[in-house]
């Protein structure tokens, strides 16, 4: 049987050392001195808890769930941690909820009263005292912070009311009357703003202590506030600087001072004496400031100033302030033109080969891409010939400058060929490049001069006095045209004007129009390069023939004008594509041969794709591939178009099957005779009628004209025949050196070599050996592409992607587990358990508060019911007592009366 | 007999309509000029007359020659026409025209004469229809209808030979052979033919009969319109009930399906086997699928056609080999060198061809069978690019997805897009001689081509098209192969035309994005204007164009 509780305490208490023999009186005084004293009693006192905690089974409770082994759970302070103390917990509760719930049931159904808010006041940790000394030293603090400069009571020195600049303070007299009441209400104001302040403080109840001791500490520190002591710091390290200054200034002197004796220390030295310089005036005072120097000069102080703020201005304001561009010199003009086109090539073959950017990028490229064209472009040009008095053309986007402009190009239209000399193709070298622009722009140069010196509304007068050998024409023109809005009104403005003129007619239009002149003319421009272009295509369809200078000209003028205008040309462009492809896809005229030529200079072909190139390839190959091939006009249009083809594909270098489709089909049908067998994969067409070549006497082919898509005079259609032969030849002849690296090469020029050969063997004898040699040189070019083309062949090799991953499903391991995480790889769903856990808990605890704090609530109603129970209990015997004293005093004076009655008698 | 008495009170039902007709007729006739109008009021006078009594038989000749129908230049009396045909049918439908054994001896005659005359009268119906003009025509052929209705109603026994050989066969023929007959033709097929199911069946019989000997091309081609413009082929559970004349409800031929269809393929028959022109042949094969093989209940019948025109070539065979393909599947043809009938018909005009894209898709079949070998597909594929060298773009479009296709199903002609050369003697002799083509393109045989043994470079060539989206297409063979198939259906009806307006846009619709326009003016576009400047070289752009063609 285990000892008594009584027993089992004296034990362990006697075993802890709390319980020990007595200590002599010398022992004690001994510890005392030492401190051994009071670190005796910390001991005790952690043992005398030990020992309480150990004899009350409930100070401790066990965790809820039993403590797994080492081995499954990672964390195990956890067990440690998880021991909870129920009835400190529950005793800080009691005391929490005394502070705020018992407080607020105190205050339930009672209306306003009187808050204390005076520092320290409901404050039971402060004695008086204490809360005495820390309102003073809040007072004190406060007077020197000075935080509002709308306390009007604390600093009267600084802001005073004032009217009209006369302080309306009372005289220092009657100051002294109010200063008694004034500083008690002092007193009561800071004593009632503090508080609130604190009162922040006091909502946490933890450091609550630490807080004040912290101020109390700092308080004598605080004396001087921060602002002081900054203006301490700063007046200390002016003080400092003045006198660093005030050193320097004198080694300066010192050094000038050694400086003037320099030269006479050299002529010393040398032993003779230079004739003395002619002084300059008032040496010193350029050196000097300005302000010195006026003030020296005996100006008046005001005229310095102005003087001083003058010259500031000159000095901010003066183009020197800013870096300027150092006049370049040829070779960095070169290379930046060099570089420029540099960059225009990579954007061309970054087209061609179809790099479309990221819709983000591209908007930039774009930029990028219309900077390129216009400003760069401009300005590099504008480097490479006389930098100052160079025009050129441009966008109307780039800001205007000056004279140099769009329209002085309109106004001359020479400098179209100044300004495209400027940069020739790729092909030349930049030197000579730069040079022959250099030599151009020389030529041009008085030209230039002479339009520069004009200003933007006077061009009309520059024009009716430019070049002279124009001079007779302009005299019979009219000098200002209306701007066409569509093609009819066009024709009728220019229809007394001779084709000749039709040039200079529309350089007037345009320089009359130019969009500086008005905002309206921007958009009227753009009609009018609509105009132009179908005014071109209805001028090639004219049984007249028009001279093709001015057909080229105007074309020269649309692609100056897409330029600034491009949204409208290419609208137009595509329109006229349109009107093709639906009306006449199968018999292409004259007019659209010369819109798709035109296409074909206007805008880069070799685009991978392009809104009017590419409509523009389809239209050539459609014709191509199904036009009608019954005449030998027919076949001139094509050759035509074939060649257009080449000329499109000439930098890109893509393959057309139709065009070589085409050029064969053609050579069999235009050959003397047919072949019997094969020729290749390729569809023969053939024409309703024969239309081979059957002439006996040989003639020379000549160049084809363009106008011989009309068809041939009848006399003279052998000749035609054989004028498309050899046309064709050359076509083949330059597409099999465009194609040569195409590795199917073998398969599309094989058939072209069969039909050669068949071509020679039956026109032996019918046509000139010049002919026949033509035919054999190309049959041997091909002939070796071919060679060629087969030794390059090798297998392709096109899958040399890395192969697909085939999909896994390894389990995956992870190294640091722990089994409290939750890895559940779906974020979304961890985060969602997550916080309805928390949400869990959240609840329970907010029950479990909620239940305790009615029980709190029951628990103080029922103590308060009990007192004011107790209190009645006690009044009332109070009162029983003080009756019954009454009563008691009545009887005994009856008793005494009676007594004595009785005794009496 | 209750049916011929609902026979003729339906004929004086139909006719009600006409007599109404004949009024305005002569109205119209007043309007115009008097002498007609005595002429038509003796007309009625004869005609009712007839109908009054026996006596006045004798202007049933006096009608017949006022029909001048024989006579050329004259136009035919229609007003006479309609009333013969009245008169006769109220003959028929009065039994005056039947024999009968008990009839007195005189009434034989009178019979006799009657149907002479009858006769008489049908043949110069039937001349006014192959010769008249028009109008004439349709009314023409309207009597002689209505005249076959009441004899085949009241003479019972005339029935087979009216149809067969006797007034219906002239009706036909003159039908078909009618001078300017092709309002008449669409009238007898509209209004006799395609609502009245024993018409039809008639004249399945008569085309049958007609086109057993030799016609012209024309004539042929008469008898292809009509007999298309039939209706379809009944189902087998049909019921016939639209019936010309009411009687024919019970003759059992009539109303059964397998009669009808014999009817029809024997017709059709007869047409196919006669002397076809190509282009006849051709929309033949078009309309073989839908309109000519739902009649035949035994289509290996059509086995020779479709076998003489497969082996035609070119276009022909194209059309010919869905019906072909039809009769393998379904009536177990055997066809031998199929594949490589096939691999003939891949001609440098396929591509070029309008029947490219149903070609395409009975390829796609034929192709997809994962049993075919290697060697085989491979050469299919082969000759596809080889032929999409010289193709348009549209059929280019399609090709290249096939193609895919039929690498996805036989994986080990990829060979032919990626073969590395393990064998080093082989490499160096492809440093040293360069790679012909292993590929014979004059190979007939399909499986000797050595086809898998070359490579795809015509779809790499193609891989640098002018247009591009074909490039873009043409650029797959060279990806990775994750798609598992593309649907050949979205690729096959691309053309010229549609790919342009996919690119132009039909109105006016602000570009997306500004095009770009050539950076350098070009100083010369046709003249040689300022060449000397450049030292008399034309190096710029377009100098190829310029020194080419003369343009002055």
């Amino acid at each position: 049987m285990p000892p008594s509780q009584l027993k089992q305490l004296k034990s362990s208490l006697r075993e802890s050392g709390v319980l020990g023999p007595q200590q002599s009186k010398k022992q004690k005084r001994q510890n005392a001195k030492t401190g051994a004293n009071a670190h005796e009693r910390a001991q005790r006192n952690a043992a005398v808890q030990a020992i309480r905690d150990r004899f009350n089974p409930f100070e401790i409770k066990a965790p809820g769930r039993r403590v797994k082994f080492d081995a499954t759970t990672r964390d195990g302070s956890r067990a440690e941690l998880a021991r909870v103390r129920p009835g400190v917990t529950k005793s800080l509760g009691e005391e929490k909820r005394r502070q705020t719930l018992l407080k607020e049931m105190n205050q339930r159904n009672k209306v306003g009263g009187i808050v204390d808010r005076r520092f320290g006041e409901n404050d039971p940790t402060m004695t008086p005292e204490e809360r005495a000394a820390e309102r003073y030293a809040r007072e004190s603090q406060k007077k020197l912070q000075k935080e509002s400069m709308f306390n009007l009571e604390d600093d009267e020195e600084e802001f005073q009311l004032t009217h009209k600049g006369q302080s309306l303070a009372f005289d220092d007299a009657n100051q002294d009357d109010f200063e008694g009441s004034d500083l008690d209400m002092d007193d009561d104001m800071s004593d009632s703003e503090t508080p609130r302040k604190r009162k922040r403080v006091f909502q946490e109840p933890d450091g609550e202590e630490d807080d004040m001791e912290d101020e109390e500490e700092e308080k004598p520190e605080r004396k001087k506030s921060k602002h002081e002591v900054m203006k301490e710091v700063i007046a200390k390290s002016k003080f400092h600087k003045h006198e660093r200054q005030m050193a320097k200034e004198a080694d300066d002197d010192l050094r000038e001072e050694l400086d003037k004796g320099l030269p006479d220390l050299f002529d010393m030295l040398r032993g003779t004496k230079p004739p003395p310089k002619p002084e300059p005036p008032k040496d010193d005072t350029a050196s000097m400031n300005p302000e010195r120097a006026a003030l020296l000069q005996g100006k008046s102080r005001a005229e310095v100033e102005k003087e001083y703020d003058q010259r500031l201005k000159q000095l901010t304001f003066d183009k020197r302030s800013q870096p300027t561009d150092r006049t370049k010199t040829e070779e960095e003009k070169a290379a930046e033109e060099a570089e420029r086109l540099k960059n225009l090539e990579e954007e061309r073959v970054r087209r061609m080969r179809g790099e479309e950017a990221s819709e983000s990028e591209s908007e930039e490229s774009q930029g990028e891409a219309s900077e390129d064209e216009s400003v760069p472009d401009d300005a590099v040009a504008f480097g490479l010939q006389q930098p100052d008095n160079q025009p050129d053309n441009q966008r109307s986007s780039r800001p205007e400058m000056g004279v140099e402009d769009e329209d002085d190009f309109i106004i001359d239209d020479d400098l179209v060929e100044t300004r495209s000399d400027v940069s020739l193709s790729f092909d030349e070298s930049d030197i000579e490049d730069g040079m022959s622009s250099a030599q151009e722009s020389e030529e041009h140069e008085e030209d230039d001069e002479f339009i520069n010196g004009l200003t933007l509304p006077e061009s009309k007068e520059g024009e009716s006095s430019a070049p002279a050998d124009k001079e007779e024409k302009a005299d019979v023109l009219a000098f200002t045209y209306p701007c066409p809005e569509d093609h009819k009104s066009f024709l009728e403005t220019t229809k007394d004007v001779p084709v000749q003129d039709l040039p200079t007619v529309i350089q007037r239009i345009r320089a009359l129009h130019h969009p500086r002149l008005h905002s309206d003319n921007k958009q009227k421009l753009g009609r009018f390069a609509a105009v132009l272009i179908q005014h071109v295509a209805y001028m090639a369809n004219q049984p007249g023939h028009p001279p093709f200078a001015v057909l080229e000209n105007i074309l020269r003028h649309v692609h100056s004008m897409a330029k600034s205008h491009p949204e409208s040309v290419s609208m137009e462009y595509r329109a006229r594509l349109r009107e093709m492809a639906t009306e006449r896809p199968l018999n292409l005229i004259a007019g659209d041969l010369v819109i798709l030529t035109g296409i074909a200079t206007t805008f880069p072909t070799s685009d991978h794709f392009h809104a009017i190139v590419t409509p523009a390839h389809l239209c050539l190959a459609r014709y191509l591939g199904q036009g009608a091939l019954n005449t030998l006009s027919d076949f001139a249009t094509g050759a035509y178009v074939a060649s257009l083809c080449l000329q499109y594909q000439a930098v890109s270098k893509r393959y057309m099957p139709e065009f070589i489709n085409y050029v064969l089909n053609a050579l069999c049908n235009l050959c003397p005779s047919e072949s019997g067998n094969d020729l290749g994969f390729f569809p023969l067409r053939k024409p309703e009628e024969t239309l081979r070549l059957s002439t006996t006497k040989p003639i020379n082919p000549k160049k084809l004209q363009f106008w011989d898509i009309d068809g041939p005079e009848s006399h003279r259609e052998e000749e035609f025949k054989l004028c498309l032969i050899s046309t064709f030849l050359s076509l083949l002849d330059t597409a099999s050196d465009l194609w040569a690296g195409k590795s199917a090469y073998y398969e599309i020029f094989d058939p072209a070599q069969k039909v050669l050969q068949h071509l020679h063997k039956s026109c032996k004898g019918k046509i000139t050996t010049s002919t026949q040699d033509t035919i054999q040189a190309t049959a041997d070019k091909i002939n070796r592409h071919l060679s060629q083309s087969i030794l390059a062949r090798r297998p392709l090799l096109l899958h040399n992607h890395r192969p697909l991953a085939i999909k896994t499903a390894i389990p995956k391991f992870e190294e640091e587990f722990n089994p409290d995480k939750h890895y559940d790889p779906n974020r979304e769903r961890a985060e969602s358990n997550r916080l309805k856990k928390e949400y869990k808990r959240e609840r329970k605890g907010a029950i479990r508060e909620l239940r305790k704090d009615a029980q709190f609530i029951a628990r103080e109603q029922l103590r308060e019911k009990r007192e004011r129970d107790a209190e009645y209990e006690r009044k009332y015997k109070r009162l029983v007592a003080d009756v019954q004293n009454e009563e008691g005093r009545e009887a005994n004076a009856y008793e005494r009366e009676k007594r004595m009655r009785k005794g009496k008698m | 007999m209750p049916t011929r008495v609902d026979g003729a009170t339906g004929s004086r039902k139909r006719k009600t309509p006409k007599e109404a007709g004949v009024p305005s007729s002569k109205r119209r006739a007043v309007a115009d000029n008097q002498p007609e109008d005595d002429a038509m009021d003796e007309i009625l006078k004869l005609e009712e007359q007839i109908s009054e009594s026996r006596k006045y038989y004798n202007n049933i000749a006096t009608l017949i020659s006022m029909l001048n129908a024989d006579e050329p230049g004259q136009e035919p009396n229609l007003l006479v026409a309609v009333s013969l045909c009245r008169v006769f049918s109220r003959l028929i439908a009065g039994g005056n025209l039947n024999d009968s054994k008990r009839a007195a001896e005189n009434e034989k005659i009178i019979v006799a004469w009657l149907k002479e005359r009858c006769q008489e009268y049908q043949k110069a119906l039937v001349s006014i229809m192959r010769n008249a003009d028009t109008s004439s025509q349709v009314t023409a052929l309207t009597l002689c209808m209505r005249l076959i209705n009441e004899r085949v109603t009241h003479i019972p026994s005339a029935d087979s030979e009216v149809w067969s050989s006797g007034l219906f066969k002239g009706v036909f023929e003159a039908v078909v052979e009618a001078r300017d007959g092709q309002v008449l033709q669409s009238e007898f097929v509209e209004k006799f033919v395609q609502p009245y199911e024993d018409v039809r069946y008639y004249t399945f019989v008569q085309v049958s009969e007609y086109a057993a000997t030799e016609r012209t091309s024309e004539t042929l081609e008469i008898l292809i319109s009509l007999l298309s413009h039939c209706d379809s082929a009944p189902s087998t559970d049909h019921k016939f009930e639209a019936f010309y004349i009411k009687s024919s409800s019970t003759n059992k031929r009539l109303t059964s399906v397998n009669s009808h269809r014999k009817r029809a393929q024997d017709a059709w028959l007869a047409v196919l086997n006669n002397n076809l022109s190509q282009s006849q042949r051709k929309s033949l094969l078009r309309i073989m699928a839908h309109t000519i093989e739902p009649w035949f209940s035994r289509p290996e019948l059509l086995m020779d056609f479709l076998t003489d025109s497969y082996n035609v070539g070119g276009a022909t065979s194209l059309l010919a080999l869905s019906g072909l393909f039809y009769l393998i599947r379904e009536k177990n043809l055997d066809y031998p060198q199929f594949y490589t009938k096939l691999y003939s018909l891949l001609d440098s005009d396929l591509l070029h061809s309008k029947h490219r894209s149903r070609f395409f898709r009975l390829m796609n079949t034929f192709l997809l069978s994962t049993h075919l070998p290697a060697t085989l597909v491979a050469s299919f594929i082969k000759r596809l690019s080889r032929l999409a060298l010289n193709a348009p773009p549209p059929a280019i479009v399609a090709i290249v997805p096939f193609i895919y296709n039929l690498f996805r199903h036989h994986p080990i002609c990829t060979f032919m897009l990626h073969r590395v050369i393990r064998d080093q003697n082989f490499q160096k002799e492809l440093e040293k001689e360069g790679m012909d083509d292993p590929f014979d393109p004059n190979e007939p045989d399909p499986t000797r081509t050595d086809a898998i043994e070359s490579s795809l470079w015509e779809i790499e060539t193609l891989q640098s098209h002018y247009h591009p989206n074909v490039a873009a297409i043409a650029r797959v063979i060279s990806e990775q192969f994750t798609k598992q198939q593309y649907n050949l259906e979205d690729f096959l009806d691309y053309t010229y035309q549609g790919m342009l307006q996919a690119e132009l846009g039909s109105g006016e619709k602000p570009l997306k994005r500004i095009p770009v326009v050539e950076y350098q003016i070009p100083k010369r576009i046709f003249t040689d204007r300022g060449l000397e400047e450049d030292g008399g070289l034309d190096t710029a752009p377009g100098s190829f164009m310029r020194a080419l063609w003369d343009f002055s």
